[in-house]
């Protein structure tokens, strides 16, 4: 069976006002530009740069590079709600989770910190760059869930005279690595206090090599290896030992609403697969669709579908609203698409049945992805305590 | 936009309400208070708009005050609801202000009460069985008798009207629909009920009417396509989800101060990475419940039917409401199953909500026809036998020995 290409659902935006923008056109996008190369990426595990050029300059709407990034810096200038559309629409279309997470992490993990904490200099310098997609920035998911692992990286001064910062040590998990212009480091200090650093590839003393887990195949995965590599105090995103309370948190919530949001369209994507699938197929002489078991696992998975959407969005939208960063809301959304993503491909697995060969794939890809979903932004370790320690008062 | 629960600092909407519900429950009856309460409050008025003698509040006001008084006690909740909203709405959807504004008013002042009665003994969701038929009266002044019986109705013995739903007689060439509403009176002759004792929400009046040519005026009975009157039930399954919310709502903020309070091994609950999950989980999965109802309520204010949405709504937040609540009992232990506590209630309340107004699998079939899958198809189960996994060989020497096809 050669899956059709995913028809497009008109629907989702209307429930949060969104119009008919930024879902439709990245899924348009993604569908014609990326879909067609999914399964042979996965398969080699092959980053394709030309896609990602074209999904960067891709006309109309906000670029898929940079929809964060203000206008004045040359990106979308999308509100929040709208960038997270946009990743929706990317992996619906594509059917590509992989690919999503490394757009997600290079268009808003690496670029949203330097938006709210950099300092002019370093806005313009590295901004327009990375909404153009010229620059493509990279960070470690070992690095997006606070101090909740101990920090890998660490930071001392530089001898008198040289002024600056020397970091080392040793980060895996390196979402773009390979491709990477830069990346976003959060190091330690002697005293506990931890600094995040922009950390140029070609700096002196930085080794940057490939390799990844077991999963998002599509993505292009590293290592860092830190050797008394030495940046300059313009390297300084935010204040000196200000991570605690500046880019974690936030790199925290990014990494939880943004690299779930990839997960709305692939659950959409698996739903509807499963729908097919049932429609398709007999048993005992009938049609699947008459047995009752499977019409409530449909149910119950267009369900879950509706669900996951709705609370990510909100919390996506509680971003828009300026104040404080919506933590506990973000590891609560993260947390239920989590268990979503892996409950909607287990049910949606149970009715297409093993197509290896015949598909795209999708569904044995979305079981080993789901996994690396709820596996990352801490999981449920670090989710649950983030939640429950709001409801108890406790810290 | 609030999708937040209200907090707990927050003033109960209903504070009277909320203070006798152990009591409300224990006796299963409504006190007067409670109705008082609810009349000086506004809330039976909410749901309609000024012409028809109701304040017009917007859907998130709805849902506020919906949950606020499902949280303050769920059997008192759902009796007003039941007849300020659901039957409210089928009068003034089905019947027309004109006619109907007398029977309208009473109900969102508070002065009666109303039941939705649909459900027969013969069975729950499945019209075919349904028998009770309106059919002329016969009498010089025209006008309807109604016939038939109506269980596990919500109000039914203490209402004073009834919406309920029928086969209509009909004569040589009345092409009308096969179904209508009757408006019945229920204090008149020809009208017994009687009381059902059941499980959880004990403070809601629950049993049956039992209708034997009860009289009904010519402008009560509404001849109404079937398909029609189910888009106007859709109001009755987002009510039970709005108490299904507030139910596990109120669970989770009992069992969250219990956590804080209750000290074990040295440590309080609340320091308990276990105790922590199953909160976590509760509040993550509540919150979607939550975001969910409020825009089925949206929608459906806003005219839609949004049958879908508001399918898959009843479905997960009622059942979720019995996971939060059994995970309330633990979290309480043996206070959470003793008589009389809180938890115990919301237990015992959380399982009606999951049958209440069309239970889950009935409601997962709707939805998956609402998918696209076709309308449910019943076969006797006769299919397994031809192909020979009904039979058992007799060892693995070979031989077969069939065993009886399935009656």
């Amino acid at each position: 069976m050669v899956l059709a290409q995913p028809e497009l659902r008109t629907d989702p935006e209307a429930a949060t006002g969104l119009g008919a923008g930024p879902l439709e056109r990245s899924r348009e996008l993604a569908g014609r530009l990326a879909w067609p190369t999914t399964a042979e990426r996965d398969r080699d595990r092959s980053w394709d740069p030309a896609l990602f050029a074209e999904l960067a300059r891709a006309e109309p709407g906000p670029s898929l590079a940079g929809p964060l990034v203000p206008a004045s810096l040359g990106g979308g200038g999308s509100t929040a709600a709208e960038g997270l559309a946009l990743l929706e629409g990317l992996a619906e279309g594509s059917r590509d989770p992989g690919l999503a997470l490394a757009v997600a992490v290079h268009a808003v993990l690496a670029t949203v910190p330097l938006r709210a904490h950099g300092t002019p200099r370093q806005r313009e310098r590295y901004l327009p760059r990375m909404a153009s997609g010229e620059w493509f920035g990279a960070l470690s998911l070992r690095q997006t869930h606070g101090g909740a692992v101990a920090p890998a990286v660490t930071a001392r001064p530089a001898p008198a005279g040289q002024g600056g910062w020397l970091l080392t040590g040793r980060l895996d998990l390196v979402a773009g690595a390979p491709v990477a212009h830069h990346f976003l480091v959060v190091a330690a200090h002697q005293g506990g206090g931890r600094t995040t650093f922009l950390v140029d590839r070609a700096t002196p003393g930085l080794l940057v090599t490939e390799g990844g887990p077991a999963a998002m195949h599509t993505c292009p995965w590293g290592h860092l290896l830190l050797d008394g590599a030495h940046v300059d105090d313009g390297s300084v995103l935010g204040t000196v030992e200000g991570a605690a309370a500046e880019v974690e948190p936030l790199l925290a919530v990014l990494d939880w609403v943004y690299c779930s949001a990839p997960w709305l369209g692939v659950m959409r994507a698996l739903a509807r697969d499963a729908l097919e699938a049932a429609r398709g197929r007999e048993l005992f002489g009938r049609p699947l669709t008459h047995d009752q078991a499977t019409r409530f696992a449909l149910a119950d998975l267009a369900t879950q579908v509706e669900l996951a959407e709705g609370l990510l969005r909100r919390t996506a939208s509680r971003l828009d609203d300026g104040g404080a960063l919506p933590l506990q809301d973000a590891a609560a959304a993260r947390l239920f698409v989590a268990d979503a993503a892996d409950r909607v491909t287990r049910a949606a697995a149970g009715l297409t049945g093993p197509l290896a060969g015949t598909g795209d794939g999708l569904a044995e890809r979305a079981h080993r992805d789901a996994l690396f979903l709820s596996r990352t932004g801490g999981g449920a370790q670090v989710l649950r305590p983030v939640v429950a320690a709001s409801m108890l008062g406790l810290g | 936009m609030n999708d937040r629960p209200r907090s707990e600092e927050s003033t109960p909407a209903f504070p009277g309400i909320a203070s006798r519900a152990a009591a409300t429950d224990a006796e299963g009856r409504i006190p007067a208070a409670n109705w008082d309460e609810l009349i000086d409050s506004g809330y039976l008025r909410l749901f309609h708009p000024a012409e028809a003698g109701g304040s017009g509040a917007d859907a998130d006001a709805q849902f506020d005050a919906m949950e606020a008084l499902a949280r303050a006690c769920s059997g008192t909740y759902w009796s007003a609801t039941v007849s300020a909203l659901l039957c409210g709405s089928l009068i003034a959807t089905y019947g027309s202000l004109r006619d109907h504004e007398q029977l309208l008013r009473p109900l969102l002042s508070g002065e009666r009460t109303a039941c939705f009665g649909i459900v027969e003994p013969t069975a729950g969701s499945d019209a075919s069985t349904y028998r009770t038929t309106v059919r002329p009266s016969g009498r010089p002044g025209g006008g309807y008798v109604i016939r038939g019986e109506k269980s596990r109705i919500t109000n039914a013995p203490t209402a004073d009207l009834s919406v309920t739903l029928a086969r209509r007689d009909k004569g040589p060439g009345d092409n009308g629909p096969d179904w209508c509403l009757a408006f019945v009176n229920l204090r008149q002759p020809g009208v017994q009920r009687y009381e059902t004792p059941h499980m959880g929400l004990r403070a809601m009046p629950w049993g049956g009417l039992v209708l034997s040519d009860a009289y009904v005026p010519e402008a009560d009975v509404v001849p109404v396509p079937f398909q029609a009157l189910s888009d106007g039930m859709t109001w009755g399954w987002l009510l039970v989800s709005i108490a299904a919310i507030a139910t596990a709502e109120a669970a989770l903020t009992a069992s969250v101060r219990h956590a804080q309070a209750r000290v074990s091994f040295g440590r309080a609950l609340a320091h308990m990475e276990g105790v922590q999950a199953q909160l976590a989980d509760s509040r993550a999965q509540l919150d979607a419940a939550r975001v969910l109802a409020r825009r089925a309520l949206r929608e459906r204010a806003s005219g839609s039917p949004a049958r879908q949405l508001i399918g898959m709504l009843k479905v997960y937040a009622t059942e979720l409401a019995v996971e939060i609540t059994q995970r309330a009992v633990q979290i309480h232990g043996a206070f959470g199953v003793t008589q009389g506590h809180e938890v115990e209630r919301h237990y015992r309340d959380a399982q009606m909500n999951v049958i209440g107004a069309f239970a889950s699998n009935r409601l997962r079939e709707q939805l998956a026809e609402g998918l696209g899958l076709g309308p449910a198809v019943y076969q006797p189960f006769d299919w397994l036998a031809p192909t020979g996994l009904r039979h058992h060989p007799v060892s693995l020497d070979g031989g077969t020995r069939a065993v009886q096809a399935v009656a």
